[in-house]
Parts: structure tokens; C-alpha cells; sequence
């Protein structure tokens, strides 16, 4: 019996050595890199050295994939390597994005230096919701006016200038109105923490990579990728048609409260891409919404606001100016401008010092928009590289009135036939 | 025929000391490569760049595999990391000074910061005249 039993051990030892064995023999030879940045090994490329860079600002041999993704950098074996990735294919979603691309020297640093992404981002009203949640409370007679209250997740900013400092997390849980939870299942589908709705019209990651990863220009040259998930780019060249993933999708049905979402995905961008009531200037089909629309109205300035309109500000007379102003201007002379940072990520325009440029209201720079000698302005595209001539209203044959400045004026004689 | 017919005993004690020896060899193998595992390098800190009289006064060589910018200057030679301060990309060189292709730093010839986000200088490196004439670099 001994014998016997001996022999049982002996085998199974042998069997479990051939195994292990076996597997040793099934690990890639690692590939390994020791980005600059970290001084640390790690062996990602071992298995995904084809995948693209990332941007041109993230450049695997200075970043790795490790300081942004996480996970096991040592191992080969890909479930363990994987297990502590954060935020799975998308390290830039809030929940861990500060782990993953903060940092002083990185995107949360300070608003005088320009890097305070994260805090502007994370609570911005597409991040927050804030503003549709109020809409609705208010409407329902939860709240006596239309002042932010609660976001989808809690947030505070105790320095804020928009007069609100905090908001709540929003707990459809705890609100007595059967519309407000039905509101609360059907339409938190827009914001910069949703999963998208399905269907590839709408696809999109969360977090930064909602915009900033750009998945419906990748649909409509490669219908694969998207479906695989399997897009590695960070870009600020951010098309309308990644803005579409949220924006012009649909109609809110406030009888039903649902969401009633558009299917299709037409390319004949005037005539039957948005909404049949909608008018439209040239500028505003044309362009891409980022030719006009600064980095502060879509991602915030830092403050928690109510509504998309006390953060949205361009208007026409931004560029075109008025009949007795032209729009404002400023000469580049400090090679620290902003303006430089900007049209290098995104190099449509050579921009030099002593070039002059249109500025916002706010003195942000439009720096896509160059004054020329003759007094007429060039506009680059941010995402269509086309160059755009345009003129002031000043010393035109416009009859626009001086004290109705918004785009609806500007409609009634601009709008486009549809 | 033979007489020498194996008994079970005999067979199993045959074929368990065959079994274990072949475990003892498995294991010994795999004691072998895991001792034998040859560790990434740590990058290296020296260089050594050939002869003096490969870098004429007044060259200026791009090392990129260091990388740096080696100079033979009047005052003699030295080299500039092209490493970037900011966050470690590696900086171009131009006639008009450096340039960091990931987030836009500039520096002059000679390495001082013309426009941000760094906020530090390229660092100078060591350069040593060995003996026999030749360049050894240390970039720490």
C-alpha cells in the first residue's frame, strides 16, 4: 500500500512540476520599457506595443501606461496585470481620475498655470448635471427657484465666485415625486459620468475621454474600432460629432419624462441633422462648436453654476463685434501667452509673437481667430483645418439693434434656408 | 526467455524513483533559470564617446541614445540633457535654442528656460578628457 501510495505522490508531483512548466512556457517574452518619467520597469508593451500613441503629449517612452492606467506592471500574466487597472479601458472617468492624470505638474495644478483641469472639469455643469436636476425640482415645486442644489455626485468649492459653494448628491431615493424618480431612471443619461445610450451614434467614454477621446470621428472611418472599444487617443481636435454623442440626440418628452432619442446619423449636416425648428447661422453649422466656444464654457472655470447660460457666453458679437465696437483683440507679446499652449496641441495655426489675435469678454484668447491687416479676421478650424475669412459688423450695411445682442437676433436676418 | 521477470514491488519502486527523478531534474531546471534570470539593466550613467578628435571646436553632436548635445565650445567641451525638466520628454535641437514637443517648453543655446511650463534649466552634464584623449559623459 505504501508502494503504492509513493508512487501517487511521485506522479502528482511530476505532474504538477510539467504544469508549471507548461505555463512558465506560455509567457511572452517580456518586452520591457523604463519610461523616464517613473525610472520604473514594466512590461505593458510585452503584449500591446502595437497600440497607438496616445497623444502627442503622452509619449510611452517619457509616461509608460502604468503612471496613468495603473495595473501590475511586472506581470505577464494578463488577468493579474489587469486586476488593478483603474477605471478599466478608461483611467480619465471621475471616479479615478485624479489618481490617473493628477498631479501638481500635470491636469491638477492651478488655475494661474492653466492645469487645473481636473477641478474644472469635475465640477462643471456637464459633469454635475446640476442644472438639469434643479430644472426639474423646480419644476415639481421641490425647490422655490431655479439655484443648484444637488449634482449627480457631491461636490464642493468653497471658493467659489458663482454664489454656490456646494452641492448634494442627488439620491432619487429620498424625493417624493413619482416624476422626479422616473426623471431620475430615464434622463441622467448626458452627463460627463453616464454610460452612454446604447447604439454607436451615441458611443462615447465617461470622464475627460467623453470628449477628449474621439470615438464618433473613429465610427465613422472605422466601425470596428468602436465596436471593440479599442480607441487610444487624447485630442483637443474635438469634432461636433463627438459633441452629438450628448448633444442633439433627442428630445426630452417632459409628459412621459423620457428621453426620446434620434436614430440616425445623417451626414447632410444643415437640412436634416438637428432639430426641424432649429435656425442656424453659417457659423454655426460650419463651424465645429470648439471654433467659437472656449475651453471654460465646456469644461468649466472652476465654479459650481445653476444653468448652462452662466457659463456659456460667446455670442456673435464676440467675433463680429457690434455697429460701433469691433470684437476685442490682444497682440501676443509674452511667449508664456496661453494662446502658444493652446495652438500646440492643436497646430491649425502658426501663431507668433506680435500676432494679434480676437479675445473673449472674459480676455480668453480665441486662438484660432488672427486679425488681418486689411481688418477683416482669419478663423483656422479647430477640427476642419479649413481657413475661414470673416468681417466685423462695424462699417457693414447691418441693421442689427444695439440692445438685443443675442444669437436669436442675429437669426433673423443670418439664419440659414433649411 | 528470461528468468529475470520484474516483480509489482520492484515495479513500482522502479518507476517511483523514475518519477521522482525526473521531478528532482524538473525542479532542479527551473531552480536553474530562476537563478539565472537575467534582470533589466539599470541605464546607464557614463558613456564613453570615442576619440577627442571626433567632435572638432565649434561641433555640436546629437547623442540621442543618452540622449544630449554635446558641445566643443571655446572653454572646452560640454553637454546639455535634452531630457526636459518638466516632465522627462525629450526636448528637439534647434539653431534657435530647444524645444519640447510634448508641452511646449523653450530653452536657449544654452539651455535656460525662454518659455514654460518648465520652470528649470536643461541640465549641463559632465564631460571628462580621459587619459588617452577620448570623451567620457556622466549623466548623473
Amino acid at each position: 500500500m505504501r508502494r503504492y501510495f509513493l508512487l501517487a505522490v511521485s506522479f502528482s508531483l511530476l505532474l504538477g512540476l510539467l504544469v508549471t512548466a507548461w505555463q512558465e512556457s506560455r509567457h511572452p517574452t517580456p518586452i520591457s520599457q523604463t519610461p523616464t518619467l517613473t525610472g520604473q520597469v514594466e512590461y505593458c508593451l510585452t503584449c500591446h506595443a502595437e497600440l497607438e500613441e496616445i497623444s502627442s503629449s503622452h509619449p510611452v517612452n517619457t509616461f509608460g501606461c502604468v503612471l496613468c492606467h495603473g495595473g501590475e506592471r511586472l506581470s505577464l500574466d494578463a488577468n493579474l496585470a489587469h486586476s488593478t487597472m483603474r477605471g478599466g479601458k478608461n483611467p480619465s472617468d471621475f471616479t479615478v481620475v485624479q489618481d490617473s492624470c493628477g498631479g501638481a505638474n500635470c491636469h491638477s495644478g492651478i488655475s494661474e498655470s492653466n492645469n487645473d483641469h481636473i477641478q474644472r472639469a469635475t465640477t462643471s455643469i456637464q459633469a454635475t448635471y446640476a442644472g438639469a436636476i434643479a430644472n426639474i425640482r423646480y419644476t415639481f415645486g421641490i425647490r422655490p427657484d431655479l439655484k443648484a442644489g444637488v449634482g449627480v455626485f457631491a461636490v464642493q468649492v468653497p471658493r467659489s465666485t458663482s454664489g454656490i459653494t456646494e452641492l448634494a448628491a442627488f439620491d432619487p431615493t429620498q424625493e417624493t415625486n413619482p416624476f422626479i424618480q422616473i426623471f431620475s431612471q430615464n434622463c441622467l443619461t448626458c452627463h460627463l459620468s453616464a454610460l452612454p445610450l446604447p447604439g454607436k451614434e451615441y458611443f462615447r467614454f465617461t470622464g475627460c475621454s467623453a470628449c477628449h477621446t474621439p470615438t464618433q470621428s473613429a465610427y465613422l472611418s472605422d466601425a470596428d474600432q468602436i465596436q471593440s472599444n479599442q480607441i487610444h487617443k487624447l485630442t483637443t481636435v474635438i469634432s461636433y460629432t463627438q459633441c452629438d454623442t450628448c448633444h442633439n440626440r433627442g428630445n426630452y418628452d417632459l409628459r412621459t419624462m423620457t428621453f426620446e432619442p434620434r436614430q440616425d446619423l445623417s451626414t447632410d449636416r444643415l437640412h436634416d441633422y438637428y432639430q426641424p425648428i432649429a435656425q442656424f447661422t453659417s457659423c454655426e453649422w460650419m463651424l465645429d462648436c470648439i471654433d467659437c466656444h472656449t475651453r471654460t464654457e465646456a469644461m468649466g472655470d472652476g465654479n459650481l453654476y445653476s444653468v448652462k447660460k452662466d457659463i456659456q457666453y460667446i455670442q456673435c458679437k464676440t467675433c463680429h463685434g457690434t455697429l460701433t465696437e469691433l470684437p476685442q483683440i490682444r497682440t501676443l507679446t509674452d511667449p508664456n501667452d496661453l494662446a502658444f499652449r493652446l495652438a500646440l496641441l492643436n497646430p491649425v495655426i502658426d501663431l507668433k509673437v506680435g500676432d494679434t489675435l480676437l479675445v473673449t469678454e472674459k480676455n480668453e484668447p480665441l486662438w484660432n481667430i488672427r486679425v488681418l491687416p486689411g481688418g477683416t479676421y482669419e478663423l483656422f478650424g479647430k477640427a476642419d483645418d479649413q481657413r475661414y475669412i470673416f468681417r466685423p459688423v462695424k462699417g457693414s450695411a447691418c441693421l442689427q439693434d444695439l440692445t438685443r445682442q443675442d444669437s436669436g437676433s442675429c437669426h433673423q436676418c443670418h439664419s440659414e434656408e433649411r | 526467455m528470461s528468468n529475470r521477470n520484474l516483480s509489482r514491488r520492484d515495479f513500482l519502486k522502479l518507476a517511483s524513483a523514475a518519477i521522482l527523478t525526473a521531478s528532482g531534474l524538473l525542479g532542479l531546471g527551473g531552480l536553474f533559470r530562476f537563478l539565472n534570470t537575467q534582470t533589466a539593466p539599470l541605464p546607464p550613467d557614463e558613456f564613453l564617446l570615442g576619440p577627442a578628435s571626433n567632435y572638432p571646436p565649434g561641433s555640436r553632436t546629437l547623442l540621442p541614445d543618452i540622449p544630449a548635445l554635446l558641445l566643443h565650445a571655446q572653454s572646452g567641451f560640454l553637454a546639455i540633457s535634452l531630457i526636459c525638466p518638466h516632465l522627462g520628454c525629450t526636448v528637439e535641437s534647434k539653431p534657435e535654442g530647444f524645444f519640447c514637443p510634448c508641452h511646449g517648453s523653450r530653452f536657449d543655446p544654452q539651455g535656460t528656460v525662454t518659455r514654460g511650463p518648465a520652470n528649470k534649466p536643461l541640465r549641463n552634464l559632465r564631460v571628462e578628457v580621459t587619459s588617452d584623449n577620448k570623451l567620457r559623459l556622466y549623466t548623473n
